[in-house]
């Protein structure tokens, strides 16, 4: 078994007790105060395979909590139980043990995922349909009516740049399109919970933008936000905290902030040589033409670096990650899982 | 609930009207009813009930391969290719899906017999002039069994793939309409054991034959009321308990 590395997660920013407007709509949704978005104890589940329908454990004893509010990253490997473990909480597949709740109640309660909106990985829709039509299928299964469909469909597919494309039929959409249509349909009916499973994946770098910024405007607005990814720096741009899976076993649990605290950042900078005394001692410095490239171990360091620059006049060239603490521990995790394996 | 039971109904009757395999088998139909007019002239003296007796069958046969190509991929399709998850991640329950989607054939064979019958009828009304209702009552009796058949090849398509349960599904609708036979063939030539499985057999296949009035309506006897009833009440017990019994097994059913 390995050991969990876990944190106790700050306190979540501003617990609410409602959200605000409804996109595009007028309704107000409650949700019950201090229940967690999401509560997952000891979710396990098993997989038949092979002629003779061998058991092979998919995820184990996963556990975390989701406060309300929080943007929430699941991080793993290809195959680390991530999608498992988003279509256990969805009762998409049947969990072998343990107990989901999402805002206090059962999972299997299909009325539990009227507050949730699902972005499957690789989404795929009836090819029939275009993307209005779609929009319009699910608002209709989410009981919306006319002249909230009216309002709240054209504003989502603005939302999601497929304004020109409402009309085709979805068989004519790229993948990037699909994955559009599909956080559309997700974003339907202003869900306090979004479930995305590999929100990012199949989209060019001007989509991944655009989707982290919707997914950031999101955040402010004060939904849940729950995301699977084994990219690293997406992580680190939106997530408030991030739970590692491993071999489907959740292997560490940790506030971002605290992990930023361990990231290694580097600072380039110009330096005249009459400012270059002394105060860099202890720091690593390497040159690169006319530029010192100084390392910082962690925000604070950083902080006092950048605070120390502009007392003394430094030209900032820029400041990057050398390497990132989430990164660190992920690897550190991994490798944990290959030696105990 | 209605308003999910009646959205999947439309979905599921929009798709099947914009799936070319649906048109195609409908031109197919109206081509038959078609070449009845042209046919029945070489038909001396019995006109009228050769034209009868070709459309009422082939609506009922183009009713069966719409139910058995299209009821079988229904569901298997959304499992196979995914569509299906983002509908039950919403507040849908595994049963009202299936009713949905049950529900959704249904209406695609109404309009579909609908269309059939209405050319049928205007066929027979120009041509020979020899148009009865009771012609209609054998319409709607083939969509009596058309429906349960329809949640045969549900229940079956909850089970296994597309294909095994195609040839199930007419496999039931092979012994629904012998099953009477079958179990006199047992009770007259079979060992006990072999009565036992015939009568099994005749139990647990739906009678299909409840809903066969073709003959009577073509050779004009009379079909009394009581036996629409009967066979609307069988309709609906059977294909409920079906669809239940689908519901149950789907109930189980993993996703992904």
């Amino acid at each position: 078994m390995q050991q969990v590395v876990n944190i106790p997660p700050r306190t979540a920013p501003d617990p609410r007790t409602e959200t605000p407007k409804a996109l595009g709509g007028s309704e107000v949704q409650h949700t019950p105060a201090g229940v967690p978005a999401l509560e997952v104890v000891d979710l396990t589940r098993d997989f038949r395979s092979g002629f003779r329908r061998k058991r092979q454990r998919g995820i184990e004893g996963i556990s975390f909590s989701v406060p309300p509010g929080i943007v929430f990253a699941l991080l793993g490997h290809n195959g680390a139980g991530k999608t498992t473990t988003i279509n256990c909480i969805l009762d998409l597949v049947h969990s072998g043990g343990g107990r989901v709740r999402i805002f206090g109640r059962e999972h299997t309660e299909p009325s539990a995922r009227a507050a949730v909106g699902y972005l499957p990985e690789r989404p795929y829709f009836f090819e029939h349909l275009s993307g209005r039509e779609l929009l319009r299928f699910s608002a209709g299964l989410l009981h919306m009516d006319r002249a909230r469909q009216a309002k709240e469909i054209p504003e989502i597919l603005a939302t999601v740049g497929l304004e020109e494309a409402a009309d085709q039929r979805l068989r004519k959409y790229s993948k990037g399109m699909l994955q559009r249509i599909g956080l559309g349909q997700a974003l339907l009916g202003d869900p306090d919970l979004l479930i995305l499973d590999e929100p990012m994946s199949g989209l060019d770098p001007v989509g991944r933008r655009q989707v982290r910024e919707l997914l950031q405007g999101l955040r402010d607005r004060g939904k849940t936000i729950i995301f699977s990814s084994h990219i690293v720096p997406d992580i680190e741009m939106l997530a408030d905290e991030v739970a590692i899976l491993n071999r489907g076993r959740l292997v560490a649990h940790h506030p971002l902030a605290d992990l930023n605290r361990s990231t290694l950042y580097e600072v380039q900078a110009v330096i005249p040589s009459n400012r270059e005394p002394q105060v860099l001692e202890g720091y690593t410095l390497t040159r690169h033409g006319g530029a010192v490239h100084i390392q910082a171990d962690g925000v604070e360091e950083l902080n006092g670096l950048l605070t120390l620059g502009a007392e003394r006049r430094w030209k900032i060239l820029g400041v990057g990650t050398r390497r990132s603490g989430l990164e660190e521990l992920f690897m550190q995790t991994r490798d944990q899982g290959e030696a105990k394996s | 609930m209605m308003g999910t039971l009646t959205t999947l109904a439309y979905g599921t009757f929009r798709e099947t009207v914009r799936d070319r395999l649906f048109y195609l088998v409908g031109i197919f139909g109206f081509i038959m009813l078609a070449s009845t007019a042209v046919l029945s002239p070489l038909t001396i003296g019995a006109q009228s009930k050769i034209m009868v007796d070709v459309g009422l069958a082939a609506m009922a046969a183009f009713g069966l391969l719409v139910v058995v190509l299209v009821g079988s991929n229904m569901i298997r399709k959304e499992m196979d290719k995914g569509t299906i998850v983002t509908i039950l991640a919403r507040p849908v329950g595994r049963r009202q899906y299936l009713i949905g989607k049950f529900l959704g054939l249904n209406l695609t064979l109404a309009c579909m017999l609908a269309l059939m019958g209405g050319l049928f009828s205007l066929v027979l009304l120009v041509a020979p002039g020899t148009f009865s209702p009771a012609y209609l009552g054998a319409i709607y009796m083939a969509l009596l069994e058309m429906v349960v058949i329809n949640a045969v090849v549900v229940l079956f398509s909850t089970c296994v793939s597309a294909p095994l349960a195609a040839v199930a599904t007419l496999g039931v609708f092979l012994i629904g309409h012998l099953s009477q036979s079958i179990r006199d063939f047992g009770d007259m030539q079979g060992t006990p054991l072999q009565q036992k499985i015939f009568a099994g057999l005749y139990y647990l296949v739906p009678n299909l034959e409840v809903f066969n009035i073709r003959g009577a309506v073509v050779h004009g006897d009379p079909i009394a009321l009581a036996q629409f009833g009967i066979a609307t009440v069988y309709c609906l017990g059977y294909a409920a308990l079906l669809v239940i019994l689908a519901g149950a097994v789907f109930r189980g059913k993993g996703l992904r």
